[in-house]
């Protein structure tokens, strides 16, 4: 049962990986997506403190977030997601779908990082603390996102109720991040982060579990 | 029905005038900041009784539809 | 039923009790509110509720206090109407800091009104001209305050009689949780064993919790225009709310984007759950977070630990019962609703 669960687990993986290097399109769309934001931002010409780069920093990546996941079951075809259906188990595509859109969220984050940081400067002072954010956010974005893509897919204004679903779920991770990076930012004293840190990770753990009990009765039909 | 168009009025009515009150009042002294500001209680409990008050209405609206809907079936 | 007369008698009792009860004697404001070191100098006290003229005027004492070791008495207490007193006090030559000045709270204690409080009411300025008065910050402890027992609701600057508030706005609050966490179980319910009952209750459930966060919200901008000066402020516990009802207004929208009922009726289950999941640390967590205006947080001195003594207990639960009670009283009318337009479709 454990090698049946890794193997499909890891066949699942590979496959969103392939099927990411076979529809380029689609990631090179995210990629031009966070490059205009930026440059946007950059082209607005507003004088970009420390603040102001902590906010705008993290719009930009969570509107490419959820560009980048929505498409995760949204964008399946209905034969796609019947062939899943008689292989797999519910439990182990969603994990494996989490796992590859936290991976493809990472590189996102980063890649917006690198592309900001360029443009707008780097305010970050505590570069280890940043990275550990980037990769927190990545993960509670990909949790939420993915379940409520898996939601959204169902219906037919799928878009639009992604948008409406998942906006107020993620506000809690926002703004967790949000203080966590300006802490890193040096923006605010808090000798308490920490506790942040393990409250992230907590809603983490509690929205995973919740996506993995839930996930088969959205998958049922 | 009239009588409900009628209520549904008068309670909107009521909750813009409470709702108002603190857009024109902005000097120190005013109606609702008299007497140790009673009158942002007596709004707040008003807010809360017009809310209730306009839910038992949709209620009701919807009650009359069913209704409706239970006779004509009856009539078929 | 008997659940339905409670929440009627609870909710008389809360309305008649908040808002016949008094509330305790409190100094509004004084003048002057600055003074110089070295000189002696009148105060005018204006009272809130206060009866100064009962009682004998050599009984009242009034101290402006630097913090608990250190105070002036106030001499010469004359009795000028029932809201107003003179107070004369000499201020001593030094300061009881180290600054240039120096914030003092007013004691008032009277023998039927008991003792008041004004924080921060005068600041002394050192003054360097007037070196010889003989008085000292230490000469005269606060003691023997009058001790006067009675049945009313404690008095709080800018806030006044709207601490009344608590007893209406807050309780909102308690019923949204309570039908939200209600809706939440049948969803669970309904995701365990599917039928359509435990459906409709989690329908009705939260359509009421939504009713209870519009008006919590709405009393709650009333409230806050009058006793923080803006309507909306950005605090957490307003963003919270707003939170919450885009959540379960998404709830709606959701279960409206399919034609099958049941499967509107499933997925509306399965995002209940996890969306209360989630909004749950908005509740705990991130409030720590952020500074709030709301009592029990920083940044709020007005309405801080004694926010809710024992007088106000007596009222506030009775008050949140009420409530809670009335909200599932609506919730079950909404479900025979729901279940008669059933009933009625079935049979078109």
């Amino acid at each position: 049962m454990h090698t049946n669960f890794a193997n499909q687990f890891l066949t699942l993986l590979r496959k969103e990986f392939v099927i990411e290097f076979r529809q380029r399109y689609a990631i090179s769309g995210i990629v031009l997506y966070v490059v205009s934001m930026v440059f946007v931002v950059y082209a607005s010409s507003i004088k970009v403190g420390p603040k102001e780069w902590n906010v705008f920093f993290w719009l930009i990546v969570l509107f490419a977030g959820i560009n980048a996941v929505v498409k995760s079951f949204v964008q399946e075809s209905g034969s796609r997601q019947l062939y899943y259906y008689q292989l797999v188990e519910p439990s182990v595509l969603i994990s494996a779908k989490i796992v590859y859109n936290t991976l493809l969220l990472m590189a996102l984050t980063v890649l917006a990082y690198g592309a900001y940081g360029m443009v707008a400067g780097n305010p970050v002072k505590d570069p280890l603390l940043f990275m550990l954010v980037l990769f927190l956010a990545s993960l509670g974005f990909s949790i939420a996102f993915t379940f409520l893509s898996s939601i959204a897919a169902k219906a037919s204004n799928s878009a639009t109720l992604m948008a409406i679903l998942s906006f107020p779920v993620i506000l809690p991770i926002l703004l967790t991040l949000l203080r966590l990076s300006s802490v890193s930012l040096r923006l605010i004293q808090d000798t308490a982060y920490r506790k942040d840190i393990v409250n992230l990770v907590a809603i983490d753990v509690i929205l995973i579990a919740l996506a993995y009990i839930l996930f088969p009765f959205i998958w049922r039909d | 029905m009239k009588f409900f168009k009628l209520l549904q009025f008068l309670t909107l009515i009521l909750l813009l005038v409470v709702n108002l009150q603190p857009l024109q009042a902005q000097g120190n002294r005013d109606f609702m900041r008299e007497t140790g500001k009673i009158y942002v209680v007596t709004g707040v409990i008003l807010i809360i009784f017009a809310g209730i008050v306009l839910y038992l209405v949709r209620l009701d609206k919807k009650l009359t539809n069913i209704e409706h809907q239970l006779k004509e079936g009856k009539n078929e | 039923m008997w659940w339905k007369s409670a929440s009627v008698i609870l909710l008389v009792y809360a309305i008649i009790a908040g808002l016949v009860v008094p509330l305790k004697p409190g100094i509004d404001h004084v003048t002057p509110d600055s003074a110089a070191t070295g000189k002696r100098f009148d105060l005018e006290v204006h009272g809130y509720n206060t009866w100064y003229t009962r009682g004998k005027s050599t009984d009242i004492r009034a101290w402006l206090q630097y913090d608990s070791l250190r105070a002036i008495a106030g001499t010469d207490i004359r009795v000028l109407s029932d809201t107003t007193l003179q107070v004369s006090f000499d201020i001593p030559s030094t300061l009881p800091n180290e600054g240039e000045s120096a914030m003092l709270n007013l004691i008032v204690s009277h023998p039927t009104d008991g003792v008041s409080l004004l924080p921060s009411a005068v600041e002394v300025e050192l003054d360097t001209a007037h070196t010889s008065s003989a008085a000292n910050w230490t000469d005269h402890p606060i003691e023997n305050l009058h001790v006067v027992r009675d049945f009313s609701y404690p008095y709080r600057n800018v806030i006044y009689e709207t601490i009344r508030n608590t007893y209406f706005h807050v309780p909102m609050w308690f019923a949204l949780m309570f039908m939200f966490l209600t809706s939440v179980i049948y969803s669970i319910r309904y995701l365990n064993h599917p039928n359509e009952a435990d459906d409709r209750r989690a329908v009705a459930f939260t359509e009421t919790g939504l009713l209870f966060g519009l008006l919590g919200l709405t009393t709650g901008m009333l409230w806050a225009h009058y006793a923080w000066g803006k309507a909306w402020s950005n605090d957490i516990k307003q963003l919270m709310t707003a939170v919450a009802l885009l959540v379960y207004a998404a709830y709606f929208i959701l279960r409206a984007s399919f034609d099958e009922p049941e499967k509107g009726a499933r997925l509306g289950a399965v995002y209940n759950i996890f969306a209360f999941a989630s909004l749950v640390p908005l509740l705990y967590i991130v409030p720590r977070l952020f500074a709030s205006l709301h009592p029990g947080a920083t940044g709020n001195p007005a309405f801080g630990s004694q926010d809710l003594d024992n007088t106000m207990r007596l009222v506030f639960y009775p008050s949140i019962i009420g409530f809670v009670l009335l909200g599932v009283w609506i919730a079950q009318i909404r479900f025979r609703i729901l279940r008669l337009q059933q009933i009625a479709d079935d049979q078109d």
